[in-house]
């Protein structure tokens, strides 16, 4: 195209006037003359030699854009506000009630702690309250925190995170906006990761904190057991990325909410389930490493320091954590990068 | 055979017979509401033979009046009669019925030939009556040259022939296509336009919704005209427009030299007045919209001045709503 | 056109092949299918490699009564003392007219051989070695004192669903654990493949990614109008829909099967070239998942018609139905509440085609428990035994039908629960598709 005839008139052959037509004006000028009643009038139009009745002026923008940050921190607040009031992300009422649901079912360690401390039971406050393998417990217990708690909220929180976006083609309303891909997708990232935070290291933090106020624990017992809440705390940072990293990139390779749902869940019970069969016939744990839960768990063992509870060693499980992650960010980070804005 | 017991139509497994002189569809003081919106308010309406326009905005209930009688959603008050049974949840009339439903969305995945060949063979046609059947409609809509593509690489206009195709596939007596204009470039326009209109001299009874009146009024003269869920007028549209034709309308032409530009446009005998409202604007008067736009282009060409845009600002339906409604929009 | 139908529910060949063909080509065309099914045959294939590394890997032969180790020194293992009848205790007192035996020779020297146990008979056991038979008085040879010599007594206990053993001694009591560990640890492995990657995992993975969109999506989409503007029912439409997800899975589940069957059976232990006993058992394994994929696939169908969250119904009815498999596996088939679920009648077709197809399964179990009579006394006198390698995974896999009846009739009445079960959900999930108002 030249610049002085940036209109081309374009052949009035049928094809041009797809979806795919480029935005000439031609469409515009027949659609003013579809009061008529035959083709003959947008045959002239197609004949116009001078294909300039309309110009385009594009008037360069001149204010000033806010910092980068704080267009991130935009997205971040919508996705995580959008949990507690409207007006924010349309998080579904079962989502929002599960979420609300799992915060007060992880705490019952927090309400039997504390009643059993008040009453004064001390054997049944050994059993519940803060020590090594309670806070390993709080957040790596299996059943029921990592098999109906946390997985359950990861599945329902990136079930039509990125896959929605794409389904729908609401990905466009971030990139037509000075927003890049990695922000976009990393603020995703951060807003699933810290709810699934809040909801374990919160709570962790609660159990730990109101143990240590509401029993009046000495400086001495802080000192003992602060390493632990520490690694615990680490663990469930570990932990809640794992999950968010795995789901986020099933969310980013599918559309709809369902698949990456079921898909997070499948993946996380379906290799604890394949690995512990193999365990309980062959007696070989090793098939472990592939359990995102279970390299995670292992991992926080030796953090911790509880008794361990797989045969192989932990740097295994270590090195499988790191695995998972880095296949699923690079997952979501090619995916999102080739994502088309459009709806697909 | 289940049995049903909120069954309203004729029960389901007996042989459908069409009752004889009753309208292919009766509504009798049909209401729909969606809680408290109230998309739908005692229409009655019978149709029989020849093509319809449903007319409207956006939101008027058109496709509510089509989702009602196609048995998609139930009436929250009065009675829907498509050839003599009611259509909710008794899907047995519908081998009458063709319907083309407003969503763009298809299976992309399919060859046009495909899709009407599948669908063609839920009316309970053998694959090779299908094929046949197929290969009939997909020619009427002038789309055989590529029925062995896959519909994802069509056109919105191509695509919306297909949903044509598939909605004739079984001859049917009723053709419902909600919006089947929408997003089409004119070209697709003009082919839909003409199945429509050869539908329709075909006998057959075929409704057609859209929200532009000269659409409508390019395919048939018969129109009902649909706003906030009442029907504002029925009727032939020579009519409605010998009405409306009392009503002035008006163009905006944006141009650098509007004044030169009115002194070739004053030669268009239809153009009634003409104002400079605005500089670098000409604002035209006319109470005779499509000849004014007939002979436009010409006139503005001739004169070799720069026309930047073109504009109604009273839209064809707006006005005639505006009128028939004295105002109270 | 003569073909025109008025009437729905007739000329169903026509209409259900149609849609059941344009379900399986939409499914074809889907990623997430093959994802789906390429995942499951990976996680099965890497659970076949632990299998072939143990069947191709020795196990440690256990000396279980210990009579290879010489107590007193003489060169004689304690062993062959005892049936030179000198003294093993004594290094004066050994059986010189004889040369000593290497110490292998009484490693695994006297193996079970309880194969030949029919109704109502209950002694078995046989002497390999003749310890026991060298034994001097009757009453050491019959320590069970059951007027025969060198026998156990198996009796079995209907009411307690027990079985007791008591054997003489020096019978059996050396089993060899390359044998049973190979025997068990192959039927183990095909009954938990079987019943938890198999029946459940797929069974129920499976239906979650195929079947719960199957009508949902389509009504997100807005291509169910093309559909429903046809005549014909809605639920036949669910209907054939469910037979084109079913022409997927199955034909897949048949597939995965038969080629696990296949490995296992010239990989595993046995006389033969293959183990023509364990297709029964794959038959009803993958009978029990294409039933229980029927079902699951039906009931995950009805959630996405009813809610356009079904997906959170699914994964709640598949967390319960995770903990029931947990409990119809687990329990063997003694808890009642496994009723009240589909796996549990899943595990039941299972279990009949074992009881079936390895009509010694249970027995096998019992003695690898026992393992020789040998193990540590508790403070009341009953003995804990050291069960054989491969006994406790075995047992653990293992169920009984219990349903009161014979096996072939459990297997029947399950399948039959199973397809009411579908029926069910299906009828369900028509009438609400029936009366639900589709935007």
């Amino acid at each position: 195209m030249s610049e002085d005839t940036p209109f081309e008139p374009v052949e009035s052959k049928e094809e041009s006037f797809g979806a795919e037509t480029p935005v000439t004006g031609q469409t515009k000028m027949q659609a003013a003359w579809s009061g008529s009643d035959d083709e003959k009038s947008s045959a002239q139009v197609a004949q116009s030699q001078q294909g300039q009745i309309f110009e385009q002026i594009y008037q360069p923008w001149t204010g000033t854009l806010n910092p980068r940050w704080m267009r991130n921190w935009a997205i971040l607040r919508h996705h995580i506000l959008g949990i507690f009031k409207t007006g924010h992300r349309p998080w579904n009422i079962p989502t929002k009630l599960f979420i609300f649901f799992v915060i007060i079912a992880s705490m019952t360690d927090v309400a039997m702690a504390l009643l059993f401390g008040m009453i004064g039971e001390p054997t049944l406050y050994d059993i519940w309250g803060v020590n090594r393998d309670n806070l390993y417990g709080h957040v790596m217990g299996f059943f029921p925190r990592n098999i109906l708690y946390y997985p359950i909220v990861a599945a329902l929180l990136v079930g039509g995170m990125i896959s929605e976006d794409r389904a729908h083609g609401t990905s466009a309303l971030y990139f037509s906006r000075p927003i890049n891909r990695f922000d976009y997708a990393s603020m995703k990232f951060l807003a699933v990761g810290l709810i699934l935070f809040f909801i374990i290291n919160g709570t962790l933090a609660v159990y730990y904190f109101v143990d240590i106020l509401v029993m009046g624990k000495g400086w001495a017992w802080i000192i003992d057991t602060f390493p632990m809440f520490l690694s615990a705390f680490i663990c469930g940072i570990i932990l809640s990325f794992t999950y968010t990293s795995i789901g986020l990139a099933l969310s980013s390779i599918s559309r709809g909410r369902f698949f990456p749902a079921i898909g997070l869940v499948a993946i996380l019970m379906g290799t604890r389930a394949m690995a512990s069969i193999i365990d309980a016939l062959f007696d070989k744990s090793v098939l472990y490493v592939i359990s995102p839960y279970d390299a995670v768990a292992h991992v926080c063992q030796a953090l911790i320091g509880t008794e361990m509870t797989y045969d192989h060693p932990w740097v295994w499980s270590l090195i499988s954590v790191v695995v998972i992650n880095g296949l699923a960010l690079y997952l979501l980070a090619s995916r999102v990068s080739s994502l088309e804005v459009t709806r697909e | 055979m289940m049995p049903d017991v909120t069954q309203h139509g004729t029960t389901q497994t007996q042989e459908w017979q069409p009752v004889a002189n009753t309208p292919v569809i009766m509504f009798d003081r049909v209401s729909k509401s969606y809680g408290r919106i109230n998309a739908l308010g005692g229409v009655s309406l019978g149709i029989s033979g020849g093509v319809t326009g449903i007319l409207g905005m956006n939101g008027a209930g058109k496709s509510t009046l089509f989702k009602l009688m196609m048995g998609k959603i139930k009436p929250s008050s009065g009675a829907i009669k498509l050839f003599g049974t009611d259509p909710w949840k008794n899907p047995a009339p519908y081998s009458r019925v063709g319907f083309v439903p407003e969503h763009e969305k298809l299976y992309d995945w399919m060859t046009a030939f495909d899709f009407i060949t599948t669908f063609a063979r839920l009316h309970g046609m053998t694959r090779d009556e299908a094929e046949t059947e197929a290969k009939r409609v997909l020619s009427f809509v002038s789309l055989s040259d590529v029925m062995h593509k896959k519909i994802g690489q069509f056109s919105k206009g191509m695509r919306q022939r297909v949903k044509i195709a598939h909605a004739l596939v079984n001859d049917p007596e009723l053709i419902i296509l909600d919006e089947p204009l929408q997003g089409c470039d004119p070209l697709a326009r003009t082919t839909i336009m003409n199945v429509i209109k050869e539908l329709g001299a075909m006998g057959r009874t075929v409704l057609v919704s859209s929200h532009i009146l000269h659409e409508i009024e390019r395919i048939t003269e018969q129109i009902v005209i649909l706003h906030r869920g009442r029907i504002l007028a029925l009727g032939n549209s020579h009519a409605i427009r010998e009405m409306l034709d009392q009503h002035p309308h008006k163009i905006l032409l944006e141009c650098e030299k509007p004044r030169e530009l009115a002194k070739s446009i004053i030669k268009i005998e239809e153009v009634t007045g003409m104002s400079f409202a605005v500089p670098e604007k000409l604002l035209i008067e006319t109470k005779h919209l499509g000849e004014v736009h007939k002979k436009l282009p010409e006139t503005i060409v001739n004169s070799g001045l720069k026309v930047t845009a073109i504009d109604n600002p009273d839209d064809d339906l707006q006005s005639i709503l505006m009128y028939l409604t004295g105002g109270m929009l | 056109m003569s073909s025109r139908m008025d009437t729905i529910w007739s000329k169903l060949d026509r209409k259900s092949t149609a849609i059941a063909e344009f379900t399986m080509r939409q499914y074809r065309t889907r990623i997430s299918t093959w994802v789906v099914m390429i995942a499951a045959t990976v996680a099965l294939f890497l659970m076949l490699l632990f299998y072939i590394e143990a069947m191709n890997s020795e196990i440690e032969a256990i000396d279980n009564d210990g009579d290879s180790f010489d107590t007193d020194g003489d060169g004689y293992p304690d062993g062959q003392e005892r049936l030179e009848g000198t003294n093993p205790d004594s290094d004066a007192s050994f059986p010189s007219w004889v040369e000593p035996d290497p110490p292998e020779k009484w490693i695994n020297e006297d193996d079970i051989d309880w194969d030949g146990l029919s109704e109502g008979e209950n002694y078995v056991g046989q002497d390999d070695d003749g310890d026991c038979t060298s034994q001097d008085t009757t009453s050491q040879k019959d320590t069970n004192d059951n007027g025969l010599e060198c026998d156990i007594i198996v009796n079995i206990d209907t009411v307690n669903e027990t079985i007791y053993i008591d054997a003489d001694n020096y019978v059996d009591e050396d089993p060899d654990e390359e044998k049973y560990g190979k025997e068990a640890g192959h039927r183990a492995f095909i009954l938990g493949i079987g019943k938890f990657g198999i029946v459940y995992l797929l069974g129920i993975f499976l239906p979650l990614f195929l079947a719960t969109g199957l009508i949902r999506e389509e009504m997100s989409d807005g291509t169910i109008h093309y559909m429903l503007a046809k005549p014909i029912a809605r639920g036949e439409v669910l209907l054939y829909r469910m037979l084109g997800y079913l022409g997927i899975t199955w034909p897949f589940i048949i597939g995965l099967c038969v080629t696990l069957c296949l490995i296992t059976g010239f990989t595993g232990p046995g006389d033969g070239f293959f183990r023509w006993s364990d297709i029964g058992v794959w038959m009803s394994i993958a009978w029990a998942a294409m039933m229980v994929s029927l079902v699951y696939g039906t009931i995950f169908c009805g959630f996405g018609i009813i809610w356009k969250n079904g997906v959170i119904l699914a994964i709640i009815f598949a967390a319960w139905e995770l903990g029931m498999a947990f409990v119809a596996i687990l329990s063997g088939g003694d808890s009642s509440i496994r009723y009240m679920s589909v796996i549990g009648w899943g595990m039941i077709i299972v279990d009949a085609g074992v009881a079936i197809s390895w009509p010694d399964n249970w027995f096998l179990i019992e003695t690898g428990l026992w393992g020789g009579g040998h193990g540590e006394e508790n403070w009341l006198g009953e003995i804990n035994y050291a069960p054989l390698p491969g006994a406790e995974p075995l047992s653990a896999f293992s169920g009984n039908p219990n349903l009161g009846v014979s096996n072939w009739i459990a297997f029947v009445i399950s399948t039959g629960v199973l397809v009411m079960q579908g029926v069910a959900a299906w009828f369900i999930g028509q009438s609400i598709f029936k009366g639900k108002e589709v935007d």
